[in-house]
């Protein structure tokens, strides 16, 4: 179990820059995410960390050693890669066994090793079968085996659960999660699925273009998006984003809606408008943040109850996604699937602007931090 | 099932298609085999008997004459000891040579694919560039760079040619194979801890079989059936089978014995021969290996 610090690190081809100086730092046992589209970076930001890549400037420590220029078998990490990488012409047992063989670790104690990990996994009985043989599933229980049969300072996981079906990933999810709190060690895991990155993070770093967009806990960039970028990308269904103008009403600035009337939005940190009041601005409300009327919340400061006009509807089951259209932008709502919404009605929806946030339409930038 | 009148039409049609296919196939087969066919009937015919008959008809016994004469005692330009001995050198040059172009175009196409370096793209191009050079136009520059090495007229020598000849073809063909290798079995092996020659013999070579078959077939034939380096390069006793061939067909004391000139080519032909039919179905295996994905 390691830290890990990733310091002012750059990586150019030629004259592109790919990494624009990282600096990420994690405290040893964390998970930490980076997530972002593809392009952004984050294999490449992986590969360093690794040291399948050289980085251009920078450094990188493990466990408080400087490592930028150590061959990558001198790190003592582990990766699980995308594809798996599993060496087709070995068996399971031989495959789990081989990082442990290319250390010299005598015969015997890789086999109480390999043991140890095919338990936890639940391998054991696949250990004589080739790669070849084994469902996608299993591949990817292998390929972690390996990298646990080490017992390296720092695991790095490359989109690891995407080659594999929708119902799977989710369980391999949940397992991964658990193995991270029963084995405590520190993670680096690249994705390009927001879901994973929510639900497996201690804290996440979003990326794009080769800069972290935003370090943070779950929750802190759920709830407190530093720009644009990040709020739409975080969150399924995403963000809307409603460009509304800064209007003053009894002295407070307010944020102005038309949805079939005219309505002025309260706004928690009304102060940070008023250098905007009379421009326009970007409102980023959750989709959960407009539900049907709730008596519980009625009064509540930040609630605010209005008509709008249903375009479609889309039944998920355990929630409704209502569409509408408010100051020419389209906005999904969550809401109760026994409220009635037909499209075309008009209908009464809640607002509560308790979390919302607001951005810089040019520069995508937050007003309100 | 439900339409039988239209199932059985369509099954006359496709029986009648399928004849016609079989009989295509059986002419172009026999076409193809008819060179074959002609060699190892006169083989086995005596000199009266190919001076009378028609270059179809049956011998009237199978005589193996003509066979013992062209292995063992029939005259190759000034000696007389048969092909035998020149079948041995055939084996002596191509035997080394195609392990060493195979060997070397496997480390090369490993390299190539899989530890791309600065310019591998233009280092692979100008080694292509060496699979379009006539035999032709190396001949002075070789024997001179053959005489310098010291190694000129010998088996030595024949094997080197051979092998600087077959690298560019055997790199061409490891490294499309490699191509389809992803790029992240050598990142796993190199991050469990083993070293460049480590991951090749141990997590390349074994899936190779498919290549390493096909690229030993193509230079097995190509080094055997090679007249040209043979002729220019070898000794008075380096000759390769296809030169003493060659030989033995020009030398005639007296009349043509067609018979054992037959029979000599078809044992000059044997190796090839052999190799195709043990290792053909690998053959065409690997040649269409990452065409179709997956």
């Amino acid at each position: 179990m390691a830290n890990l610090v990733i310091e002012n690190v750059k990586k150019r081809y030629g004259n592109t820059e790919i990494l624009k100086g990282i600096n990420i730092s994690i405290k040893a046992g964390e998970f930490l995410i980076l997530v972002g589209p593809s392009g952004c970076g984050k294999s490449t930001l992986m590969n360093s960390i690794a040291g399948l890549e050289d980085v251009s400037e920078g450094r990188i420590l493990i466990a408080d050693k400087d490592v930028t220029y150590t061959s990558p078998k001198d790190r003592d990490i582990a990766m699980v890669f995308q594809s798996y990488a599993l060496y087709p012409n070995m068996t399971v047992e031989q495959n789990i066994s081989f990082g442990l063989e290319m250390r010299k670790v005598p015969k015997a104690d890789r086999d109480v090793e390999v043991q140890r990990v095919a338990d936890m996994l639940q391998i054991s009985h696949l250990l004589d079968r080739k790669p070849a043989q084994l469902s996608g599933g299993q591949r990817q229980r292998v390929a972690m085996g390996r990298a646990l049969a080490r017992r390296p300072q720092l695991y790095l996981f490359d989109e690891p659960l995407s080659n594999l079906d929708a119902k799977l990933r989710v369980e391999m999810r949940t397992e991964i999660k658990k193995l991270h709190k029963k084995l405590g060690t520190t993670i680096v895991y690249v994705t390009h699925d927001q879901i994973e990155a929510m639900t497996l993070a201690d804290r996440i770093a979003v990326m794009k273009d080769g800069e972290v967009q935003q370090l943070g806990s779950p929750q802190e960039i759920y709830d407190n998006p530093a720009n644009l970028f990040v709020a739409g990308f975080m969150g399924s269904p995403a963000m809307n984003f409603v460009p509304t103008k800064v209007v003053e009403q009894n002295g407070v600035p307010m944020l102005e809606l038309a949805t079939s009337t005219t309505v002025a939005l309260p706004f928690p940190k009304a102060e940070s408008l008023k250098s905007h009041l009379g421009k326009t601005v970007l409102l980023g409300l959750r989709p959960e943040m407009i539900t049907e009327p709730q008596p519980h919340k009625e009064g509540q400061p930040f609630v605010t109850t209005t008509d709008i006009e249903v375009e479609v509807t889309e039944p998920m089951g355990a929630d409704t996604m209502i569409l509408t259209r408010i100051n020419d932008a389209e906005i999904n709502c969550r809401s109760n699937p026994m409220y009635s919404a037909e499209a075309g009605a008009i209908i009464k929806m809640m607002f509560d602007t308790s979390k919302a946030v607001v951005f810089d339409q040019e520069s995508g930038q937050r007003l309100d931090l | 099932m439900s339409n039988p009148s239209v199932g059985r039409k369509k099954s006359g049609l496709d029986k009648l298609l399928r004849v016609a296919l079989y009989t295509v196939l059986l002419i172009v087969a026999a076409f193809y085999l008819m060179p074959f066919i002609v060699m190892l009937l006169t083989s086995f015919k005596d000199v009266e008997e190919i001076r009378t008959g028609t270059l179809l008809s049956l011998p009237s016994v199978l005589n193996f004459e003509s066979w013992s004469k062209a292995w063992s005692s029939a005259c190759t330009g000034s000696s007389c000891g048969g092909i035998s001995p020149y079948f041995m050198n055939s084996f002596q040059i191509v035997l080394p040579a195609v392990a060493i172009s195979t060997l070397l175009g496997a480390i090369n196409g490993y390299v190539i694919s899989l530890w791309k370096f600065r310019g591998s793209d233009l280092f692979f191009a100008a080694l292509l560039v060496g699979c379009f050079i006539p035999f032709q136009v190396i001949l002075l520059p070789m024997a001179r760079t053959l005489g310098w090495l010291g190694i000129a007229n010998t088996t030595t020598g024949l094997v080197f040619v051979h092998v600087v000849y077959g690298v560019a073809f055997t790199t061409l063909f490891f490294r499309n194979f490699y191509q389809s290798i992803p790029g992240e079995l050598v990142k796993a092996a190199r991050l469990d801890g083993a070293g460049f020659f480590t991951i090749f013999y141990r997590i390349i070579l074994p899936v190779s079989t498919p290549i390493i078959v096909v690229t030993i077939i193509w230079q097995f034939t190509q080094i055997w059936n090679d007249f040209l380096f043979g002729v220019a390069f070898s000794g008075f006793d380096t000759q390769p089978v296809t030169v003493a061939l060659n030989n033995l067909v020009n030398t005639s004391f007296g009349g043509k014995e067609y018979n054992v000139d037959m029979a000599a080519a078809i044992i000059a032909a044997l190796p090839t021969l052999a190799v195709y039919v043990f290792a053909g179905k690998y053959f065409v295996r690997g040649l269409t290996a990452g065409a179709v994905k997956g």
